[in-house]
């Protein structure tokens, strides 16, 4: 045992201490009294705050699943008309935020909206307001989620895919499979782990989404959150409402590592990594594995694009009234230094549960990510009542100057909570890259007498060049297009890409939002599009 | 790498020291010409006007936390309800001056904050399937009427707007009956309550109702072009109608300030607040945002002009209650099943 506390045990454990604060002080909740809103609320919609997050989250995990896994498959294994520009462009639905997909279906579907104008430019005067679909209420949060989110599933499922040995495919072929059989039997089983990591991913970021669902009016366990803190000035309510959201989410994982069992996920070092043939698809069947591809493309990224650029061209003072350095270098700089942090922290702590082999870490780790349910303003408050009761204590203790202006409305306050926000995203990307990196490599170096971080250096870096890379750009976007803790926590005077599209949309003034929505998925596509050259690399 | 991060860090602690001669101004009403009007100010004055926008309660959140540490001097908001329960919580202090009380009406203000704009919540109707007859003598109060059965539109209850708007009936009418006036109200939606202001009045335009409850000056927004020519024509299919005109006057609600308790820089902040209420800022505001003015001698828009100047606006009930009976408003209108 005694073998096993070391440095990078500790730092692991500190890692995951730290991002577990904020779910150690919304689960707090439970030990302090509620205010009135308990019981309003349970007379009349709890339940129905738990029935529309569960189908909210059904659907959008079924969506998510079938576009996502589907279009990995669909590249990964075959060669169609296209397919080398869907492999990177599918990524791009990534530079969309569900928030500004929202905007984006509203103004289009809306009354005396985008599709009224064209029907009406094309056709002439006519009433079409009532035969145009409203994708509204749930329909609309459902497809501003999943399309926003599908990348997940996509990127994930497509690397894993990517390294998919050929051995096991060839084994289905010897087994007389079919493409139907060695697809349900093989390849889906053998990428599950990825196919797992995009989907929680995606689950968490459903149940934690407020922009889209509270555009659309629909009523989530989130919007309840928002109404206990919001309307009734009950902190601890929203809270405990937080913490049956983590214990949903706890939950799934749970079921996932039960039903997983003992299987493992390495890949055999024997036998040699055989590059995978791609099959030529033809006729109807090419024809249909494009078309899928393109109205995916299509819905995901040029549907957003077209409507923001349409107001952008209508409305060119509101792009020209940005100041469009300031926005720029401010998003950059977030992201640069939140991505330093996270990565290298997500490092530390993996490896130290990987060297450590410790059931206790992976418990916890499991327990801390779960973090990313966590509706990001609530994730915010609890930072800023930790701080404030942190503060509170070095004053009265210490004697020490109040810190609060370090950690509140500071950049570095902002990087801390960026940090136990999207730790999970780290985290899981860098897991499942070393999930695939076989126990018995560490054993071999360290019998060469590699030391722990030697072998992390030279060993575990190269082989994980790809998964951190990946990282990287989720990470980036993700910081690109976060709202409502950038809302809160940030300095006088600073915006970003994200704040200000929000600023006018939530004053309805969604044209003149559609500037720097626009350029925020430009930017983020711009660096989707840089790496993914290396991502794609064969 | 980090040598990099180390030089980004400094530069960022840098940029967050304080200069002196500034205010700090939290902000829940985001418009483009409020910035451009702190700007004139500090060309004025000489004093720098930092801005954070965000949404009432985060904004208020962070101000709590940082209590005797924080920053801010001004808080700006859109609802009074919001500035009367901030107040109540003790986060002002004694924001009037002798030039901000000779120029705004009492129900406008009270000691920690004032109104510096107004807008009226008023109803929308078709003109084709409503007739002037219908609304004769329309009131708040009448919208429960079975007669608009299946013809009402309003937004979500968990709208501020409508929230301030159900707490005016509640101080005027009392809890019960504006219980009941809910519970019918609900009734008599055409939908279940979805969208913003400016889609009740176009759903009316689209035929989907007959009448919307919205603020004015979204109507405007539509009417001055600025969401494009097909809703600029859309808005025109539907009327402007000020209601309770027999009785206390419509119900309106104000943009507000008040200075906080902990205001660093109390005395710019009383200066701009009475920069905002000086003719050049209020006509500056009017003409942006459609709102009415605060002070006398000030002409609004034209298209607010061109809505009706001569309505009654109730001046019997204070702003200053909404905060009061918001939370009641909230809980009447969930239990009676409003989206």
């Amino acid at each position: 045992m005694s073998n096993r506390i070391n440095i990078w045990y500790l730092s692991s454990f500190l890692i995951s201490i730290f991002v577990a604060i904020p779910i150690i002080t919304v689960f707090s909740s439970f030990f302090q009294t509620t205010g009135d809103y308990v019981s309003v609320l349970k007379n009349t919609f709890l339940l129905d705050y738990i029935y529309n997050s569960l189908i909210l989250l059904i659907g959008v995990l079924t969506l998510t699943f079938i576009i996502g896994v589907g279009c990995a498959y669909l590249v990964s294994f075959y060669k169609f008309p296209g397919v080398n520009f869907f492999k990177w462009a599918l990524i791009l639905s990534f530079a969309v935020p569900a928030y500004i997909y929202a905007y984006s279906l509203t103004a289009f579907f809306e009354n005396y909206g985008t599709a009224f104008s064209i029907l009406k430019n094309l056709l002439g005067e006519g009433n079409y307001n009532a035969h145009i679909p409203k994708f509204d209420g749930m329909l609309g949060a459902i497809i501003s989620i999943s399309f926003s989110l599908f990348g997940y599933v996509y990127v994930l499922t497509r690397a894993s895919f990517h390294y998919q040995s050929q051995n096991l495919l060839e084994l289905g072929k010897n087994l007389g499979f079919s493409k139907q059989k060695s697809f349900f039997k093989i390849i889906l089983p053998s990428a599950r782990p990825a196919i797992v990591a995009g989907l929680s991913l995606v689950a968490m970021e459903t149940l934690s989404d407020f922009g889209s669902v509270s555009f659309f009016g629909v009523s989530t366990l989130t919007t309840g959150i928002y109404n206990a803190w919001i309307s009734f000035d009950d902190l601890t309510f929203a809270n405990r409402l937080s913490s049956y959201l983590l214990i949903f989410i706890l939950g799934l994982f749970i079921l996932e590592n039960l039903s997983r069992k003992k299987a493992q996920y390495h890949t055999s070092s024997k036998g040699g990594f055989k590059s995978k043939s791609v099959i030529q698809l033809s006729g109807y069947k090419s024809i249909t594995a494009s078309l899928f591809c393109i109205v995916v493309f299509f819905l995901s990224f040029l549907f957003p694009v077209f409507q923001m650029l349409y107001w952008t061209i209508i409305f060119p003072k509101h792009l020209l009234d940005l100041n469009l350095i300031q926005l720029f270098s401010n998003t950059i700089l977030l992201v640069f230094l939140a991505c330093c942090v996270l990565i290298f922290l997500a490092f530390i702590s993996n490896y130290g549960s990987r060297v450590s082999k410790s059931k206790f870490l992976d418990t916890l780790n499991t327990f801390s990510i779960s973090g990313y349910a966590i509706p990001g303003i609530i994730l915010a408050v609890a930072f800023i009542t930790f701080i404030s009761w942190l503060d509170l204590n070095m004053i009265n203790y210490l004697g020490t100057e109040s810190i609060k202006s370090i950690f509140i409305g500071s950049i570095l306050g902002l990087v801390i909570i960026y940090f136990i926000r999207f730790y999970s995203l780290a985290n899981n990307g860098i897991k499942s890259g070393y999930l695939k990196i076989n126990y018995s490599i560490d054993e071999s170096a360290y019998l060469l007498g590699y030391s722990k971080f030697k072998t992390f250096r030279n060993i575990h870096l190269p082989y994980l060049k790809n998964s951190v890379l990946l990282i990287g750009i989720l990470l980036t976007i993700e910081i690109i297009k976060e709202l409502p803790i950038t809302l809160i926590m940030r300095p006088f005077n600073f915006e970003t890409f994200a704040t200000k599209a929000y600023i006018y949309a939530s004053q309805d003034l969604l044209e003149a939002a559609a500037a720097p929505s626009l350029l925020l998925i430009l930017i983020a596509s711009c660096f989707i599009l840089i790496t993914s050259r290396y991502i794609l690399k064969d | 790498m980090k040598r990099i991060t180390l030089i980004l860090l400094t530069l960022c602690f840098l940029k967050s020291v304080t200069l002196a001669n500034e205010v700090n101004v939290f902000s829940a009403r985001h418009y483009d010409s409020d910035i451009q009007l702190y700007n004139k100010f500090t060309s004025q004055t000489g004093i720098k006007v930092n801005v954070i926008s965000g949404n009432d309660k985060s904004l208020q959140k962070r101000i709590i936390e940082e209590g005797k540490n924080s920053k801010a001097d001004l808080y700006i908001t859109a609802d009074a309800g919001t500035l009367g329960l901030f107040d109540l919580k003790g986060m002002f202090q004694n924001s009037m001056s002798p030039a901000i009380k000779s120029v705004v009406p009492a129900n406008f203000r009270s000691k920690n904050w004032t109104g510096i704009a107004k807008r009226a919540r008023i109803i929308y109707y078709s003109p084709e399937r409503v007739s002037a007859n219908d609304l004769n003598g329309m009131t708040y109060e009448a919208l429960a009427n079975p007669k608009w059965k299946g013809r009402i539109v309003i937004r979500q209850s968990n709208n501020i707007y409508n929230q301030s708007l159900v707490a005016s009936l509640i101080d005027n009418n009392g809890k019960e009956s504006t219980t009941i006036w809910v519970e019918n109200l609900v009734k008599n939606m055409a939908r279940d309550s979805k969208g913003n202001d400016r889609a009740q009045i176009l759903a009316v335009a689209a035929g989907e109702a007959d009448l919307a409850i919205a603020n004015t000056y979204y109507y405007a927004l539509m009417l001055s072009g600025s969401k494009g020519a097909d809703q600029q024509e859309a808005a025109k299919k539907v009327l402007p109608f000020f209601p309770n005109q027999g009785d206390r006057g419509t119900h309106m609600n104000i943009s507000g300030a008040g200075i906080l308790k902990y205001a660093p820089n109390k005395d710019n902040a009383i200066k701009l607040l009475e920069f905002l209420l000086t003719k050049e800022a209020q006509q500056h505001i009017v003409n942006n945002t459609y709102e009415y003015p605060m002070i006398e001698g000030i002409e609004p828009h034209k298209i607010i002009k061109d809505m009706g100047l001569a309505f009654k606006q109730d001046t019997k009930t204070e702003v200053a209650n909404y905060g009061k009976y918001q939370s009641i408003a909230l809980e009447i209108m969930l239990k009676a099943n409003w989206k």
